[in-house]
C-alpha cells in the first residue's frame, strides 16, 4: 500500500476507504468477541442472569484477547521492521 | 509484500481518482486486513486456553508461544506464497473453472 504511487485525489479516496473499512473492522471484532466469550464461558442457563463466574471469565475473555490481538500486531511490526527498516518508519502510521 | 504497484507511473491526471491505482490498493488493504485477522483467530486458538480462570495478562509462555505462532504463520503464508507462484508460472490455470 505505498501511498507515494497515488495521486493526491487518489490517496484522498484510498484515506476514505481506509478509514470505511476500519469501522467495518471493529465492529466485527466486536461481535466475534462477543460470539467468542459467549461460547467459552457462558454454559448455564438455570438463570437469565450472568453469574458472577460467568462475569468474570466474560471480562477476562475479552480483556485477554485484546492483549492477544496487541501482541501480534506488534509482532507484525517487529517482523516488517527487521525485513525493510527504512521504509517500515515511513510506513507507520 | 506488496504485489502491486512497483514500477508504476501516475496515469491519472493530478485532480482525478486513479481507479486502478484504488482498486489496487483496496485489494491489498482486504488482504492485510483478512491475514491479521486470521493469524489473531489462528494463534489465539494455538495459544491461549478457553479456561480463562486467571488473570487477564498474558502470561510468559502465552507471549512467547503468539511471537513464535505469528513468525511460522508468516512464513508458511510466504511458502504458500511462492508454491502458487509457480503453480501459476508452471500451468496457468490455478485455481480457475
Amino acid at each position: 500500500m505505498d501511498a507515494s504511487a497515488m495521486n493526491p485525489a487518489t490517496a484522498a479516496a484510498f484515506e476514505g476507504m481506509m478509514q470505511q473499512k476500519q469501522m467495518k473492522e471493529f465492529m466485527s471484532l466486536y461481535s466475534n468477541l462477543v460470539e467468542r466469550c459467549f461460547t467459552s464461558c457462558c454454559n448455564d442457563f438455570t438463570s437469565k442472569a450472568l453469574s458472577s463466574k460467568e462475569e468474570a471469565c466474560v471480562n477476562t475473555c475479552a480483556e485477554k484477547f485484546l492483549k492477544h490481538s496487541e501482541r501480534v500486531q506488534n509482532d507484525l511490526l517487529t517482523m516488517r521492521g527487521a525485513r525493510d527498516p527504512p521504509q517500515a518508519k515511513a510506513q507507520q502510521r | 509484500m506488496s504485489f502491486f504497484g512497483a514500477g508504476r507511473s501516475q496515469s491519472a491526471p493530478q485532480g482525478q481518482v486513479d481507479q486502478g491505482r484504488l482498486v489496487e490498493a483496496q485489494m491489498e488493504l482486504e488482504m492485510v486486513s483478512d491475514l491479521f485477522n486470521r493469524i489473531v483467530s489462528s494463534c489465539h486458538a494455538k495459544c491461549i486456553s478457553s479456561r480463562y480462570a486467571e488473570s487477564p495478562e498474558l502470561n510468559k509462555g502465552e507471549g512467547v508461544c503468539i511471537d513464535r505462532c505469528v513468525a511460522k504463520y508468516f512464513a508458511a503464508n510466504e511458502k504458500v506464497q511462492t508454491v502458487l507462484q509457480a503453480a501459476q508460472k508452471a500451468g496457468g490455470n490455478v485455481g480457475g473453472f
